[in-house]
């Protein structure tokens, strides 16, 4: 079953001159269940996508369909509902609010959907000791760890029993050990039948995911299943690391990874787009 | 509206924990605000209050009579300006007093002349004592008792007697009980007679100077200043107290016919003397609860501006909360909730400084201001009111921020 359904959905970014596409006619569908990895360069859209599909953002043409509801054209208040009840976010910088304690931050969404206090500390006690952080409850975020703070937010995503996790690059802020302890968790919740988007820069993480969209311009330019335990082909053969230190780095990777989808897709069409500034 | 979860309560206090002084500087318009309203409004109470009860101690039915100007011999006297909280200068001749009294209706008549005067005593002097030129019945009239001794009589101003007020006997003697004794007014003469009870004291009158004034007859008053002496006030009670109105139209006509049809006088009934003593009160009182109304919106400007910074430096929360399913009503609501917070705070600790105040007003001063429950509930109304209207703006505009900008800014 389609759960996310994107037809041509374009972002558009400024006027005239200082126009850029962030995303180019972009049609996607993720299935309920599926474990997407989202790869591409800096400045490919990415997050663009992510914050299309979690309704974050609204797509400036296309028709987005959630659970075959369209979604593209919602008023702002219909969208916050959705983001409450069906989407949980985390983000590459945690984004907990500092001034409240984990179980406080984890119960935030709970608190918008109005349910009591109690009963939001109990579902927020609950979902920690699932992440296996419940003895950091009364702490504030800037008394943990990169990666206890990710779990806190993965916690406070998934305290509203989303259909859908979206992952902005959760890692990127992460050691190797924080990375695997978030990726083990995302497998978790994957593996209880939720939906998980993610975004990473790192090949490595793609053997967690049953599938990986490449990105590129705006545009998907590649888009591969693949198994879990082992790292998709295409982005083994990616070499560019994370993160992207200068241009040149990032140029490399582009090209490698545009040499590695070659045969797939038409690279003319690609070149005759303007290329787009590379994030600093 | 269903309003206000814990959460939001619980955050607001959180928001105002961490920026306390930045919240005080807010809330000082509020608490000034808040705390002169019910001052003002307290002590114009109060006053009144104490007014009333002399009013009534007197005894409701006396008729006033009293020149529109004034110019008291010897000197101006300041505190007979504000003796009756209104603007003497001006007199009364020994005519009208004949008038008064023989109006049809009147039952006693007690005249009041105020002169001042060099005051030497055997234990002190007042270099411009006020001297009251009165008849004896003036005590009986005003229900003023004595200490000691007894009021003039009808042969005091043949032998020169003076009744003294509670203060002068003790400021101008060096015996407790003077009676008896000589005090030398403008160098004559005075055997003291008399001691009176002090009279109650009310802001803005004059119990303290008439505490500190002789009391001589008015035929030794006039004698003294040739017939000039000035007669500010003339007291008239009436036979029958429900003919005082009447009474009260006949000495104004009877007065205006002597003064060729002139208004420079004025006869007033004590609700009218009540009312004039408080119009300047009450002048006074609208135009210091304008200033905390004045400074009551300077409290809710200053809540708009921390609001308005507060939300710009909190944008990237914004967009979490909104990122996380708030709705444009729910921020509208927290940052609503956060204003009418402070506010209202404002309005608590300007309540409590208020009661302060009062405290130490009552403790030092003669004024006892009537802070009614009323007044403080007022006042709490106002300041919630003002975060609820100061704060909408601020709020509007963090409801209505999109959440991928507000996540995007840091
Ligand atoms: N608010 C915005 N205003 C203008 N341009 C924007 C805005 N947000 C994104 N863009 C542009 O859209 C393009 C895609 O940005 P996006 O953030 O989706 O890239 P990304 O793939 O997530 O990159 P990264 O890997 O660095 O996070 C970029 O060229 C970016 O400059
Ligand atoms: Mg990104």
């Amino acid at each position: 079953m389609a759960l996310i359904k994107l037809d041509n959905v374009s972002k558009i970014y400024g006027f005239g001159d200082a126009t850029t596409v962030a995303l180019d006619e972009v049609s996607l569908v993720i299935d309920k269940g599926e474990f997407v990895a989202v790869m591409g360069p800096s400045g490919s859209g990415k997050s663009t996508l992510m914050n299309v599909i979690g309704l974050l953002d609204r797509p400036s043409q296309g028709r987005y369909m959630l659970e075959n509801r369209s979604v593209s054209r919602l008023r702002s208040n219909q969208s916050a509902k959705i983001r409450r009840d069906s989407i949980g976010f985390i983000f590459q910088s945690f984004n907990l609010l500092n001034k409240l304690t984990v179980i406080d931050n984890v119960s935030l969404p709970l608190a918008y959907k109005g349910i009591s206090q109690s009963k939001r500390y109990k579902m927020a006690s609950n979902i920690l000791d699932r992440v296996g952080i419940r003895s950091r409850e009364y702490f504030y975020p800037p008394q943990l760890s990169g990666g206890q703070a990710q779990c806190v937010a993965i916690a406070r995503a998934l305290v509203n029993n989303p259909k859908i996790i979206i992952a902005d690059e959760p890692t990127g802020n992460l050691d190797s050990a924080g990375s695997r302890l978030v990726m083990e968790l995302l497998s978790e919740i994957h593996a209880m039948g939720n939906t998980v988007i993610f975004v990473t820069h790192n090949p490595e993480l793609t053997r967690y995911a049953t599938r990986v969209v490449y990105m590129h311009d705006g545009n998907i330019i590649h888009d591969e299943n693949t198994v879990i335990g082992r790292v998709a082909p295409r982005a083994r053969k990616v070499l560019y690391t994370l993160p992207v230190k200068s241009i040149d780095d990032d140029l490399a990777g582009v090209s490698a990874l545009v040499k590695a989808i070659e045969p797939k897709s038409s690279p003319q069409k690609k070149n005759k787009r303007k290329r787009k500034t590379v994030k600093k | 509206m269903k309003l206000l979860n814990d959460g939001q309560l619980k955050s607001a206090i959180n928001a105002f924990r961490n920026t306390k002084l930045r919240n005080f500087w807010t809330m000082l318009g509020v608490i000034i605000g808040v705390t002169s309203f019910i001052l003002v409004v307290g002590i114009s109470e109060g006053v009144k209050l104490q007014i009333l009860g002399q009013v009534q101690r007197i005894g409701s039915d006396i008729l006033t009579i009293r020149p529109n100007n004034i110019q008291i011999s010897g000197s101006s006297l300041d505190s007979l300006t504000l003796l009756s909280g209104i603007n003497v200068s001006g007199s009364l001749s020994p005519n009208d007093l004949s008038r008064v009294a023989n109006t049809k209706g009147v039952k006693e008549v007690v005249p009041l002349s105020a002169m001042t005067a060099q005051i030497n005593g055997s234990g002190g002097s007042y270099k411009k004592g006020l001297v009251i030129g009165t008849t004896p019945n003036f005590d009986t009239l005003l229900n003023q008792g004595l200490s000691y001794g007894n009021f003039l009589n009808s042969t005091s101003n043949m032998v020169n007697q003076v009744v003294v007020g509670s203060q002068a006997a003790v400021d101008l003697f060096n015996e407790d009980v003077p009676l008896g004794q000589t005090v030398l007014i403008n160098n004559q003469p005075f055997v003291v007679r008399g001691i009176l009870d002090p009279f109650p004291a009310t802001p803005l009158s004059s119990g303290a100077e008439f505490n500190k004034a002789l009391f001589i007859s008015y035929g030794n008053s006039e004698q003294m200043t040739n017939n000039t002496v000035t007669t500010y006030e003339i007291l008239a009670l009436p036979n029958d107290p429900s003919q005082a109105l009447k009474v009260q139209k006949n000495i104004e006509s009877s007065l205006l016919a002597s003064h060729g049809g002139q208004y420079d006088f004025r006869v007033l009934n004590q609700d009218q003397n009540l009312k004039s003593s408080t119009a300047i009160l009450d002048l006074v009182t609208k135009l210091v609860i304008g200033v905390s109304a004045i400074s009551l919106l300077v409290g809710g400007i200053g809540i708009m501006n921390v609001m308005l910074v507060s939300i710009t430096e909190r944008t990237h929360e914004i967009g979490i909360r909104k990122a996380l399913g708030a709705t444009n009503r729910q921020i509208l609501e927290q940052f609503l909730v956060e204003s009418t917070t402070l506010s209202f705070i404002g309005g608590l600790i300007g309540v409590i400084l208020a009661y302060i105040i009062d405290l130490v007003l009552r403790l030092f001063t003669d004024i006892e201001p009537s802070i009614s429950v009323t007044i403080i509930i007022l006042a709490l109304i106002i300041s919630t009111v003002i975060g609820v209207i100061f704060g909408s703006i601020p709020a509007f505009k963090a409801a209505k921020k999109e959440p991928i900008d507000a996540l995007r800014s840091e």
